[in-house]
């Protein structure tokens, strides 16, 4: 065997361009195989890990206010395990420094004994002492952004009065993994954060001594939680209780799912299309090999090396190729997971994620390659070692070769000889050239997904920011007020234009599907928050009945002309049936929008408004924050611009990577596809190429006859490749498109431009490479020989 | 007559189209592996001449096909074309110079399996100054009835007169052969041999012949005999015999 692997050695150093082309493309496969499975992985055993750890509740509920007298009826409803009762209300922030306010979302501890659920994880510092005054324990993310530890103060207004708060503890909570101010889709650690108290104190500042307003519930193993959600919804209906929900419809839980679907989503097709390509590569590349070694093969079977001991040697080829392919693509897929996990600690706070390779994906991707590689092997190395030695040391008949099928139509006058020995060359091995074409057209697929991610993120945040939500600014009151509420808003200094809503909280259902969702009335004639369709037009809002996000509409499986049922889930709680006049477009979340008039009328009130959407003279700004600050009413303010900076600042640096990461797999591919089937071909023609220059071609001229027929294979397989990189990009956005964030298709010739220059720069690259291998072709060698 | 002494002397009495001074090459110089391919070799060759080299493996004859034919550069010596040094021209000009001048005929035909015959023959006369069309040069050799046949349907005689078309439609100066009949039986060495000839007669072009087939020497007008990279003798025939009456 020794002397067998020094052949080994010696051949794979001849070929080793060709194996560390394949190699390549199956690392990238791994590489891919390895983050996306791994992160998945990370993902999914960090949250099980803590949510369990850190008891995570199943369901959760807000209320109006209810005594805490209450709590042991929740604690009997059957297969709870824990509840906790809680006071959350809203704060807002004034941070020197900004000339924005912050908010902060402001949660209970219970005073004198540990937490049941949601337990904080304490980074720095301690919980509150019981009895003391204004300490807190703030969120990570928000005192990162703004470089808080513990013994910094903050000053807030909670429920009309100013406090000073003093942090005392840095935590993280599993209900807050993924930080998301109200209405928003990406977080904006600097203008929110989570803080935690002293129940009693909190009681105190929001007027709710011995009550609570929110409650969560751990539900037993196996226990039956829509029994729970059911009960806790009739136990607090009296008390002003919203809508029950459990993890599937949690803020934040409900992202951390959307990560790892979305990941899914790419975690299996691109790793499959690299390991398959790479599987052809190295089928391709021994097949060759094993052809021209055919002599050899049959003097080592005259000598008396067994048929096994031969197909051994060659499948050795592959063996190192995926050998090699493992130890890049391990430290590669290693080193991107890493990379991208500490990307994800911006959005997804967990205690400890840390990278975990997904060690069964890796070996079944592994064990699939190099099976499909050692096939396409096998089939050779059978036929090679099937002929008798002595037939087999004879070269191989000649090629075989019959005018092309195109040929019929007489084009083959049109071209020149070489064009005519391309064409020629591709049918008869047609499966060679199109697996190269496929090879090439996935290469030219890879680079649309991030490309059309990064447009449709253009295009949705034009949509969202330029013409759907074109107020600066949105108000949000605490309580829903009069209509000198809405005046005294649209009196603000610098306000240029202000346009009411009225918002309420209601379950919608249709059939057995049903969603929680805000009810929102507009005006009629709303130029600041407009509704639009896919084509970017205004949907008109209808006197009667109700539009649905087009998402929303999906899920509830109802359309124009069906009928939904809303119960509102304040005030008199009404419950009406009402026709659904329309679908709109939107990206993020999913709602219901109504007349605000109707909206009124169902709440049996006057004229009610939520809030206000105002636009604003920017001069004017500073003098607007100051009333604003200085009004008790308002609990919340929206800036477009600033959400929109944020999205940018957040994802931009995401699909920077993304991008960056697509492009270079592309160029591999394509580099190692164009490659590969350029040494092949020269390998198979290097007779017919070294007599064409024997016969006075020069050399230009020769390299154009073997880069003539993978030119054409490339320009072939641009348009289907470009087709199902389209396709590809749809499906996985589709698949990737949740109830929180759908990303639009939207696929631009600057897309197809990118995918389409990186296939050619790659492929004349390779071209080049392969060119030079030409210059030293040896003219007369190939004359005394025959193949 | 043998007559190795005056190699001035001019069939034809003619300007030599060829002219060769202490050609040598020498491969792997200065290493253990060190071969003298050719050891000085002194040689005129003239147009419309027929001219068989003869040798035995390793005696330097493909060799000096190689120089001649612009394939190859001696290690030292001078060889000129027509008065112009090829030993000092460039890749470029070697490859112009094969292109316009030289036709090559090669023991295993050399053709490309993907092309026809008549498509074979186009492959030059898509790059050569004046050719002759394609199927002329087919009609030449005897092959005017397959000239759409791929190499595959063909024999072995058929493609090595595949290979002379191609090697004459560019209306060369000289045809170098080498072994143009080794691989193939006498019935079918003959034919190609004939072809060989009648472009020689009919055409004027200088053919050199590398054989080490003894009997093929017959139908020269002049014989070279190599060994050990040397000319050891240059004789003339008096008589040159046509093709279709050698016997081996």
């Amino acid at each position: 065997m020794r002397s067998l692997d020094l052949k080994l050695i010696r051949d794979l150093r001849t070929m080793k361009g060709q194996m560390l082309a394949i190699s390549l493309v199956m690392a990238c496969g791994l590489t891919m195989l390895i983050t996306f499975r791994g992160l998945i992985v990370s993902l999914e055993t960090e949250r099980d890990r803590y949510y369990s750890e850190n008891r995570f509740a199943d369901v959760f509920c807000d209320l109006e206010q209810a005594p805490n007298s209450l709590r042991p009826r929740l604690e009997a409803i059957p297969d709870v395990a824990a509840v906790e009762t809680r006071i959350k209300g809203a704060a807002t922030l004034d941070i020197p420094g900004m000339d924005d306010i912050a908010e902060a979302v402001m949660i209970s501890l219970p005073d004198e004994r540990p937490q049941r659920l949601n337990l904080l994880h304490m980074l720095r510092g301690r919980f509150p002492e019981p009895g003391s005054r204004n300490e807190i324990v703030v969120g990570e993310a928000f005192a990162e952004a703004h470089a808080f530890m513990p013994g910094d103060t903050i000053q807030a207004v909670i429920h009309g009065s100013r406090e000073h708060l003093r942090i005392v503890g840095i935590a993280l909570s599993p209900e807050f993994v993924y930080e998301l101010p109200p209405g928003a889709i990406v977080p904006d650690n600097k203008r929110f954060g989570v803080f935690w108290m002293n129940e009693r104190e909190l009681a105190n500042a929001f007027n709710m001594d011995g009550a609570f307003n929110n409650v969560v519930l751990a539900v037993s193993p196996g226990g039956d939680i829509n029994r729970v959600k059911e009960e806790l919804d009739r136990i607090l209906r009296p008390y002003g209780g919203r809508i029950a929900y459990d993890r599937s419809e949690h803020t934040s839980a409900e992202w951390v799912e959307m990560e790892i679907e979305s990941l899914r989503a790419v975690a299996l097709a691109f790793p499959i299309v690299f390991l398959a390509v790479a599987a052809f590569m190295t089928s391709a590349a021994l097949t060759r090999l094993v052809r021209l070694q055919r002599e050899q093969i049959a003097q080592l079977k005259a000598f008396g090396y067994s048929s096994r001991a031969i197909g051994l040697h060659y499948s050795k080829f592959v063996l190192v190729a995926v050998a090699a392919a493992i130890l890049v693509g391990a430290v590669g897929g290693y080193l991107a997971g890493r990379g991208v996990i500490v990307l994800f600690h911006q959005f997804f706070r967990f205690p400890s994620l840390t990278f975990h390779p997904d060690y069964l994906a890796v070996l079944l991707g592994v064990v699939a390659s190099a099976a499909t590689a050692f096939l396409g092997v096998l089939a050779a190395v059978r036929q090679a070692v099937r002929l008798p030695p002595a037939e087999a040391m004879r070269p191989e008949p000649p090629a075989k070769y019959s005018p092309s099928r195109i040929e019929v139509t007489g084009i083959q006058h049109l071209v020149s000889p070489a064009f005519r020995m391309a064409l020629r060359n591709l049918e008869r091995k047609p499966w060679q050239g199109l697996f190269t074409a496929f090879g090439l057209a996935m290469a030219t697929a890879i680079p649309i997904l991030p490309g059309a991610m990064r447009d449709g993120m253009d295009y949705m945040m034009d949509f969202q920011w330029r013409l759907a939500q074109r107020q600066d600014v949105t108000l949000g009151l605490i309580e829903p007020g009069s209509y000198t509420a809405f005046t005294s808003m649209r009196n603000l200094p610098g306000v240029v234009e202000a346009e009411p809503f009225r918002s309420v909280s209601a379950r919608i259902s249709h059939g057995h599907l049903e969603r929680r969702i805000s009810l929102s009335g507009l005006t009629q004639d709303a130029r600041l928050n407009r509704l639009l369709d896919a084509e970017e037009q205004q949907v008109p809002l209808p006197l009667s009945g109700v539009l649905l996000s087009r998402k929303l509409a999906e899920i509830l499986d109802v359309g124009p002309g069906g009928v939904v049922l809303l119960e509102v889930q304040e005030g008199r709680r009404p419950v009406v049936a009402v026709p659904v006049a329309g679908t709109i477009t939107d990206f993020t979340g999913i709602g219901a929008y109504m007349d605000i008039d109707e909206v009124r009328r169902l709440m049996g009130e006057g004229r009610t408004v939520s809030g206000a959407h105002l636009t604003l003279d920017a001069a004017e700004w500073d003098r607007f924050m100051v009333k604003v600050r200085e009004s008790p009413r308002i609990g919340s303010i929206t800036r477009t611009r600033a959400a929109r900076e944020s999205f940018d600042r957040m994802m931009g640096e995401m699909f920077g990577l993304a991008q960056a990461i697509y492009f270079g797999f592309a160029i591999v591919l394509a580099f190692g596809v164009i490659y590969n089937g350029a040494r092949i071909a020269l390998s198979e023609r290097t007779r017919d190429l070294a007599t064409l220059r024997v016969l006075g071609y020069t050399k230009r001229e020769v390299a154009g006859v073997l880069i003539g027929e993978l030119a054409l294979l490339t320009l072939l397989a641009l348009l289907p490749g470009l087709f199902i990189g389209s396709q590809m990009a749809s499906a996985i956005l589709e698949a990737a498109s949740t109830e929180t964030t759908r990303f639009p298709v939207v696929l631009t010739s600057r897309t197809y431009a990118t995918a389409v220059l990186i296939v050619l720069a790659s492929s004349l690259v390779s071209f080049a490479v392969v060119g030079r291998r030409i210059h030293r072709l040896d003219l007369i060698g190939v004359l005394k020989a025959r193949e | 007559m043998p007559d190795s002494a005056d190699k001035h002397t001019t069939p034809a009495g003619s300007e030599p189209l060829f002219e060769a001074r202490g050609l040598t090459k020498i491969y792997n110089p200065g290493t253990e592996a060190e071969v003298r391919a050719l050891d000085g070799v002194d040689l005129d060759l003239f147009e419309s001449e027929l001219v068989v080299l003869l040798g035995a493996s390793g005696s330097g004859k493909s060799t000096l096909l190689n120089i001649l034919g612009g394939l190859d550069v001696p290690t030292d010596g001078t060889l000129d074309f027509r008065g112009e040094s090829l030993t000092e021209a460039d890749e470029r000009a070697l490859t112009q110079f094969r292109r316009e001048t030289v036709g090559f005929v090669f023991q295993f035909y050399n053709l490309i399996p993907s092309l026809t015959a008549r498509e074979n023959v186009t492959l030059i006369t898509d790059i050569a100054r004046d050719p002759m069309p394609a199927e002329e040069a087919l009609a030449l050799v005897g092959l005017g009835e397959r000239m759409d046949h791929f190499p595959s349907e063909l024999s072995g005689g058929e493609q090595q007169r595949i290979a002379i078309a191609r090697a004459i439609a560019k209306r060369p100066d000289v045809l170098l052969c080498d072994e143009p009949t080794g691989a193939l039986d006498v019935k079918t060495g003959i034919t190609v041999l004939e072809a060989i000839a009648r472009v020689n007669e009919d055409m004027g072009t200088l053919a050199m012949i590398i054989t080490h087939n003894a009997a093929i020497a017959e139908m020269a007008g002049r014989v070279i005999h190599m060994s050990a990279g040397r000319i050891t003798e240059i004789h003339t025939n008096t008589e040159r015999r046509p093709a279709h009456t050698l016997v081996w």
